[in-house]
């Protein structure tokens, strides 16, 4: 599955608070899913750190990925 | 022990402990390394391109050893990609993250209770690129039997010791490979009690227990939970990242690693069968292109892995575990995927 464009919604509501709700055991996606609740940051920057690590990571996360169309 | 073989093709990858002349040898034919061992034994090493620290502890493809000051344990990163050695100061640490190459990892040693070690672990969370360019590693620490004993960390580059700086290797993986970094955690929370804490330190006094707020000395002699054999566990999105105890004071408990505020803890539940479970852990984590893995002092110590094979991983036995940041009880290990 291709990961959704940068300007796709499901980042924002990664960013959101969805990241919790992701099926993972990348250690990684954890624990910056935790940062990212975490952070004081607004949301659309918060959107592009984890648009930036799907981007990075797109080859391990394949199971991640194919939930993003489910958010 | 045997002599090694150092033409490069035939050296293979060593992950390995070697005597200190092999070792000596490796690094005049130009090897990239990361060496664990002795202080007695780092000094004598010449200037080149490794990283070092000190333990005495170490788990090998046999099963746990303690080595004495005529052995070293050595991996080589030669042939792996591109590898460069960094050194950083305390108000520089942000930059291994920064400094670390886009497709691969870096592997850092920073000396146990040094200003080094408090400052990464508070921090290393939350630099910019942490979770975009991982850093593993371990902190380095001593003989626990050696009264007065320090923890210290190498620049090969120039061969010199120092208690208060980060040393890293800058791994560089061949195209078409990425860093997978994984951890071995057979700690699980117990579910007796959510535990939060309010500001981020590696010596809690105080500590809310379901809410209520209470002295943290007193509730960890409540639970019987003093001899510091099982860590707290936090929740971090998921991952069970252990933080140790290390000693109960009169007005404090002292850390191995800083809790934080805004995470969820609780007490790990008990473990009857140490290596088993080790064991079994281990087994459920790929091992494909493993490069280089680390293992906790607390789990050599508690569970009695001096003799004892836990699946073949091989490395320096810590002060503290390094994946993304710092972890405790824990057995780190990271892959070329």
């Amino acid at each position: 599955m291709a990961l959704p464009p940068k300007n796709a919604p499901c980042w924002l509501k990664l960013a959101n608070g969805g990241m919790k709700s992701l099926r993972t055991s990348n250690l990684g996606a954890q624990m910056l899913s935790q940062r990212l609740e975490l952070s004081k940051l607004p949301a659309p920057q918060k959107a592009e750190e984890v648009y930036a690590f799907f981007v990075k990571w797109e080859r391990g996360l394949t199971n991640e990925i194919a939930q993003l169309s489910g958010l | 022990m045997k002599s090694l073989n150092l033409a490069a093709s035939d050296r293979g990858r060593i992950n390995a402990l070697l005597s200190v002349d092999d070792t000596i040898a490796l690094i005049r034919a130009g090897a990239l390394l990361a060496i664990a061992g002795r202080k007695a034994a780092l000094d004598q090493l010449p200037a080149g391109q490794w990283i070092g620290g000190t333990t005495p502890y170490f788990m090998t493809a046999e099963g746990g050893e303690i080595i004495d000051d005529t052995r070293l344990f050595v991996t080589d990163f030669s042939g792996l990609g591109s590898v460069r050695v960094a050194s950083y100061g305390i108000d520089h640490l942000h930059q291994i993250s920064e400094d670390a190459p886009d497709n691969g990892f870096a592997l850092a040693i920073i000396p146990f209770q040094s200003p080094v070690h408090e400052r990464f672990a508070k921090e290393s969370g939350s630099y910019p690129q942490a979770f975009l360019k991982p850093t593993v590693g371990w902190i380095a620490g001593f003989d626990l039997g050696e009264a007065g004993a320090s923890a210290f960390v190498y620049d090969g580059q120039s061969a010199t010791r120092h208690g208060n700086h980060a040393v890293v290797l800058h791994v560089d993986l061949p195209a078409g490979q990425y860093p997978s970094v994984e951890i071995v955690n057979i700690f699980e929370a117990d579910g007796v009690e959510t535990i939060q804490f309010d500001e981020a330190t590696f010596s809690p006094s105080s500590v809310l227990v379901n809410g209520e707020k209470r002295c943290f000395v007193d509730y960890v002699k409540a639970r019987g939970l003093d001899g510091g054999q099982l860590p707290l566990v936090g929740d971090y999105g998921g991952a069970r990242i252990n933080a140790s105890i290390r000693a109960v004071e009169a007005d404090k408990v002292q850390l191995y690693a800083p809790v934080f505020p805004g995470i969820d803890y609780a007490f790990a539940g008990a473990v009857p069968d140490y290596v088993g479970a080790f064991g079994e852990s281990f087994a459920a984590h790929p091992h494909d292109g493993a490069i280089w893995s680390c293992n906790c002092i607390l789990n050599f110590l508690f569970g009695e892995l001096e003799g004892k094979d836990i699946g073949g991983c091989a490395g320096p036995v810590t002060f503290g575990e390094i994946a993304y940041s710092l972890v405790n009880q824990t057995l780190v290990q990271v892959r070329a995927a």
